[in-house]
């Protein structure tokens, strides 16, 4: 009988615990729709960095920081032409000089003004400072010389023809400079402020990021949501999950083996979009390796069927190219994009004439889990050799190892590797074929492609270095420097209340987010 | 007192020799530079980083400066954060304390009755079940036991959160995961150690003097089966604290486990060391409060 009594305490206990689990719940009201609700939830697959915009290096946290702090100009994701955004104008002085004038009105999420004086101490920051993750990209920049409080001019080492899409990336935002210098860095770090359309509320590390809209900004403050969660959700399951419930309005990085079921489920859909992320194969062009002989690579070029790994392993959502260079970057060449060459018949007799009739074997270096079905592609590219009789033996690796073989140059015949190209800028896709930056990994050279590159990268004739970019790329397709694979895709989850289409940047722009 | 005093004063031997056998792993694991510049960085970029961050100095002088900092409580600054490596581990601390309670208390709630019970009934068919079900519980994964808690409570019922740190709600999916796995190894434990101690004389002796068989079980023989179970829940408590990983990433539940992962993907040293001397103190004081509840429990047990 006690025994008895002993158990249905017991079982009470936990249904009591159950229970009030289920009540709090209900009361949370995390699952119901509120069309009226202004806020909007975002889960993100990764966790923000920092708040030092000029050093994290870090896509998903620039997609935050986008809607806190401002760039001087700002990149039109639909023409891909550059336009103001703190400055109201700005002129090219003479190949190492810019003027630029701030539009008036511009404030702080503390009620400053922003003046010439937070652009220099913002642009020399990472112009000088050698330890910050974005310096790279600013060194070109020399000193920013203020007129007067909205006027200034940007002195460059060298003409720079791509300084205006270099200060409308990541690492470039403007900070605030006499809040920074009246209360320290570790201060801002802590208590951020920008020029953003939403400001600071919390930031619970690995868990959320809350901005509220700012009321003075000085294009309006944001009519369709007042509050911005960013939730920290890194297990794909879990985030999908999230999304089917509606416990979060959007999630990113959705993975292709759930884009059936998010836009199947009743209350949302998947938003797709091309990013600038192009998966390549780099080959070794070294002494000794069957890939130093151009018909080799070309026969490896064209035994991979582009667009048969696009159909199936990414379920349609790629491009293949031959060009790293995408479309609204500039220089690109568009008869080399959405196009690519497959011939495996063609690719046998090539291979026979390099003197590999009988095929040969090598080594492919791949990550696994970093890019949309990097593992995935890497076999499919596998079985594509074989039918031309190429043994690819893959050797799958953690991150950190793979990008420590690279840069010690251990890498066998090949490498797997997405790039971005957030400049959007030929120069900086393109310099991956310069000849001195991978000496002992690569040792691919081109010496007319090596000439077009150092005209081109000073030349502040937008027309002619354009042609310059065009014709590089030309040569390298020509040449099959390395294999081009496809342009990845952005593919978010979004509930039915949401109008949302994914940009090419991987940005997310809230104002770009509204109710339908 | 004594005692206590002389057990906390070992911790500073075993934290540093814990400290430089980090330090050695994460210095072979090798260099965190690669990890923080974009993929297309130059063999440039990447030394004029490590210059910058002290990272091309020796091992004996890098081991150096860590060891002169982190005696003065400084544990260094974050790569990734930019931030004081020791305030980012802290700052932690409440939620993965919340979690591992939680998951004990339910562990400990389904072990006790199900331990006992299948002892006093040992070979029954409930003794049978609660075993199966022990080594079911036992095997399961956390991973896979997650997700299916989510699609089932959450997808599908829709009574719970999916995920998150927040109400007592957030809590419960989490902490369910965690506690079946050391339910499971609790029960078996209660059922052992009972089986043992219910075939003593003195149960005998308490039975034949006609004491209700409740109170013999709970008040004569279970608490004499308690201390391999103290042991065992301090234990779990410090691996729960130390080693959630899977749990948290799964729920995205903010504590130490997801952080201590992140930075060894990451490589960021300060966060290691500091994630690692944390736990290691709370393993040590969960050890000692063991060692002090053994004495309550058994007042013949010394502590020397």
């Amino acid at each position: 009988m006690k025994r008895k009594r002993f158990w249905v305490i017991n079982v009470l206990l936990i249904a009591i615990v159950l229970l009030g689990g289920c009540k709090d719940e209900e009361s949370n009201g995390t699952n119901e729709v509120n069309e009226d609700n202004r806020t909007l939830t975002i889960a993100l697959g990764t966790d923000m960095v920092s708040f030092d915009v000029h050093n994290h290096n870090n896509t998903s946290t620039e997609a935050i920081h986008i809607n806190m702090f401002n760039y001087l100009v700002k990149r039109n994701n639909d023409t891909g032409e550059i336009e103001p955004d703190l400055a109201e104008n700005y002129e090219n002085v003479d190949d190492l000089t810019w003027e630029f004038k701030l539009k008036d009105g511009v404030t702080f999420h503390n009620g400053d003004a922003l003046t010439s004086a937070d652009v220099k101490y913002s642009l020399e920051r990472v112009a000088t400072d050698t330890t910050l993750l974005d310096h790279a990209n600013y060194k070109t920049i020399k000193e920013v010389e203020v007129i007067d409080d909205t006027t200034f001019r940007i002195h460059t080492h060298e003409p720079d023809p791509a300084l205006l899409n270099r200060i409308s990336r990541i690492g470039s935002s403007i900070l605030p400079a006499t809040y920074i210098e009246e209360n320290g860095f570790d201060h801002f770090l802590a208590n951020p402020i920008g020029t953003g359309a939403f400001e600071f509320v919390e930031w619970a590390r690995d868990d959320r990021i809350v901005l509220q809209a700012y009321a003075d900004y000085f294009d309006g403050k944001n009519e369709e949501w007042d509050e911005i969660v960013f939730r920290i959700i890194p297990e794909n399951s879990t985030r999908v999950s999230e999304l089917l419930t509606g416990g979060v309005d959007m999630a990113v990085n959705i993975p292709p083996s759930d884009w059936v079921r998010v836009n199947e489920n009743e209350g949302t859909y998947l938003a797709q979009g091309i990013s600038n992320r192009t998966l390549m194969i780099f080959l070794r062009s070294t002494e000794g390796y069957p890939t130093r002989d151009k018909k080799v690579r070309e026969a490896l070029d064209l035994a991979i069927d582009n667009q048969a790994i696009v159909d199936n392993i990414l379920g349609g959502a790629g491009t293949p190219t031959v060009t790293r260079v995408g479309p609204g970057d500039v220089g690109h060449a568009a008869h080399l994009y959405d196009t690519y060459n497959y011939n495996p018949e063609r690719a046998k007799e090539l291979l026979a004439e390099a003197g590999f009739k009988d095929g040969f074997e090598m080594t492919l270096h791949s990550p696994r889990g970093r890019y949309l079905q990097d593992a995935e592609i890497a076999e499919m590219v596998a079985g594509m050799f074989a039918e031309i009789g190429v043994t690819l033996n893959i050797e799958f690796m953690e991150w950190s190892n793979y990008l420590e073989l690279r840069n010690a140059g251990e890498n066998k015949d090949a490498y797997l590797l997405g790039l971005g190209n957030s400049m959007f800028d030929a120069a900086n896709a393109l310099d991956y074929y310069r000849a001195d930056r991978f000496i002992g990994q690569l040792d691919y050279r081109n010496d007319e492609v090596e000439e077009l590159l150092v005209a081109a990268e000073q030349n502040m004739d937008a027309e002619e270095r354009n042609e310059q970019y065009i014709k590089i790329q030309e040569l390298l397709a020509e040449d099959v420097a390395h294999l081009v694979l496809h342009q990845e895709s952005i593919n978010i989850g979004v509930v039915d209340r949401i109008d949302y289409t994914p940009t090419m940047d991987e940005m997310i722009y809230i104002d770009s987010i509204t109710k339908k | 007192m004594n005692y206590i005093v002389r057990r906390i004063l070992q911790i500073i031997p075993v934290l540093f020799i814990i400290s430089f056998i980090v330090f050695i792993l994460v210095f072979i694991a090798g260099d965190p530079v690669a990890l923080m510049l974009p993929d297309d960085a130059t063999q440039e970029e990447i030394e004029q980083l490590r210059e910058s961050l002290g990272l091309n100095e020796p091992f004996y002088a890098q081991y150096g400066n860590y060891v002169f900092s982190t005696v003065q409580g400084d544990f260094g600054e974050s790569f990734r954060y930019g931030q004081d490596a020791l305030s980012v581990v802290l700052e932690r601390l409440p939620a993965t304390f919340e979690l591992a309670i939680a998951a004990i208390v339910i562990a400990i709630m389904i072990a006790i009755p199900f331990g006992v019970w299948s002892a006093t009934k040992q070979n029954s068919s409930i003794d049978l079940i609660a075993t199966g079900a022990a080594v079911v519980g036992k095997a399961m994964p956390n991973f896979w036991l997650g997700i299916m808690l989510i699609l089932f409570f959450s997808v599908m019922l829709g009574v719970l959160p999916v995920s998150g740190r927040g109400s007592f709600a957030h809590l419960i999916l989490p902490a369910v995961t965690l506690g079946t796995g050391i339910a499971a190894e609790m029960t078996r434990l209660i059922r052992s150690s009972m089986l043992e101690i219910l075939n003593q004389d003195y149960i005998r002796t308490a039975k034949s003097k006609g004491i209700k068989s409740l109170q013999v079980i709970y008040k004569h023989a279970f608490r004499n089966a308690l201390i391999p179970f103290v042991t065992i829940t301090a234990l779990q408590t410090s691996t729960l604290i130390g080693g959630a990983l899977i749990t948290e990433t799964v729920f995205a539940w903010p504590g130490i486990g997801q952080l201590l992962i992140q930075a060894v993907n990451t490589r960021d040293m300060a966060i290691v060391q500091a994630c690692v001397m944390v736990i290691a103190v709370i393993v040590i004081l969960m050890n000692l409060l063991a060692d002090i509840i053994y004495r309550i429990l058994d007042p013949r047990i010394k502590l020397k």
